[in-house]
């Protein structure tokens, strides 16, 4: 019996460290790894391989996430988490001396928290010359067109042939947009209070 | 351009989030179609009104997300919301910002083994030339054989095919004995890959027809063949169906261990 249970931590650990190269290392054009390879390689128990690597992720401030294609979905099933997409992200936040450290201003910060809380509050679509607009209040022209481009390069923003504009894989990754909107919409509130 | 038209390109607003779903009166809008419903007089009016109705239900999805997009937790009014980001300085939006960031962790990284199964590779490429060289196509005219040269050719075993299986059965019950259990890769696995091969196609006819079982552990990843003292080859019986991948890269390594 003792036997079997080594073993069995032993086929554990070697699962355990697929997951770490499959979700780590980028394969693909972009990060992250699709449920369905996730099965492929690390068999029919992945689900319990990623829980168990998010456990031994904390104490390092990451975690396993999971972002499905249709932002609607709350509760994924099983069927729509094979299809979902798996990151390794960041626990905890980032301060503004670490964001500045990987490369962005605070501009550049501002600019994205922007786009995104206004594109939330348009129910996930707005004409990508709204978002100009609502950004040129506060940035230079010259440099909202900029920063637009950047965020849609680096997967945060997407804009349609119609040029609309709604959230990309990396924003829906990334970004709790709820606590986002609650912060923006709580700032005079908390203010006030103190 | 027609009232229709128009109605059309309403929708399509919605569709790109420059109006509100809420903006459009569905009153309106149907009482339009149904307007212009008995004039239809060839095809390409037919489509117009068949995309204004489409165009519609799109409004009415719209209006149907709106309403649930309100009542999720997620919704605040967007109004609220700009005159927030614009009474907020740069500094502040930039802090709650990145109080809901979690940037993804990716890495990119060539190993030494990536090389070498690269430089492999490479070795192995064939040149362009001969890649992209036509093939050799001769027309052979169509003929026919015996079942004696089918035989000699090795197209058809000479034994048939389910003396075959029984003989991979006999061959199992001398090697494990009666109910005897044998690791999959050390029964299908053989001195060339082809053999392998082979071994594990009749293998699953084997399994299939009830001369032998197979056992997973799933969580070990171990798969087990298990000698029928009793065959069932009966054919009115449930089959049992044996999805096995004979990988090379996993025959070379059970040929090293």
């Amino acid at each position: 019996m003792a036997k079997r249970v080594s073993k069995a931590e032993q086929a554990y650990a070697r699962k355990v460290k697929d997951a770490v190269h499959l979700l780590f290392f980028k394969h693909h054009k972009l990060p992250g790894v699709r449920g369905w390879e996730l099965r492929q390689e690390l068999g029919p128990d992945w689900q319990s391989v990623l829980e168990v690597l998010d456990k031994q992720l904390q104490p390092l401030d990451l975690q396993v996430t999971s972002v499905t294609d249709d932002p609607s979905i709350v509760e994924p099933t099983s069927g729509q988490l094979a299809d979902a997409r798996f990151y390794i992200t960041l626990r905890g936040t980032v301060d503004q001396k670490t964001a500045k450290t990987i490369g962005w201003r605070i501009d550049d910060i501002a600019g994205l928290a922007v786009a995104v809380a206004y594109i939330i509050s348009k129910q996930g679509k707005a004409p990508r010359t709204d978002v100009e607009r609502v950004l040129g209040d506060k940035l230079p022209g010259w440099r909202v067109k900029l920063n637009l481009d950047r965020y849609i390069q680096q997967g945060y923003l997407a804009v349609d042939e119609q040029g609309v504009m709604f959230l990309d894989w990396r924003a829906r990754a990334e970004i709790d947009t709820k606590k986002l909107v609650d912060l923006v919409v709580g700032f005079g509130k908390k203010q006030a209070e103190a | 351009m027609s009232e229709l038209e128009s109605v059309i390109n309403l929708c399509r607003m919605v569709q790109a989030g420059k109006i509100e779903p809420f903006a459009i009166d569905f009153d309106y809008v149907i009482g339009v179609i149904r307007k212009h419903y008995p004039g239809i007089r060839d095809v390409r009016d037919f489509c117009v009104d068949a995309e204004a109705l489409k165009e519609l239900s799109g409004v009415l999805e719209r209006q149907n997300k709106w309403i649930e997009h309100q009542s999720s937790t997620l919704y605040k009014d967007p109004f609220m919301l700009s005159q927030q980001l614009m009474r907020m300085d740069i500094g502040a939006i930039a802090e709650a910002f990145l109080k809901s960031w979690h940037p993804v962790s990716e890495m990119e990284q060539v190993s030494a083994r990536t090389l070498a199964e690269s430089l492999g590779y490479w070795g192995g490429l064939i040149p362009l030339d001969e890649r992209w060289r036509g093939p050799d196509v001769e027309e052979v005219e169509t003929g026919t054989a015996t079942m004696g040269e089918a035989v000699e050719l090795g197209l058809i075993p000479e034994e048939g095919f389910m003396g075959l299986v029984e003989g991979f059965w006999r061959e199992l019950g001398a090697r494990v004995g009666p109910g005897g259990r044998i690791d999959y890769w050390d029964w299908v696995g053989a001195e060339t890959y082809r053999e392998t091969v082979y071994r594990a196609y009749i293998t699953v006819f084997m399994v299939g027809y009830g001369y032998a079982n197979v056992e997973w552990d799933r969580l070990l990843e171990e798969t087990v063949m298990v000698h029928n003292p009793e065959p069932r080859p009966d054919p009115g019986r449930s089959k049992v169906s044996l999805p096995v991948m004979v990988d090379y890269e996993e025959w070379t390594s059970w040929r090293r261990e």
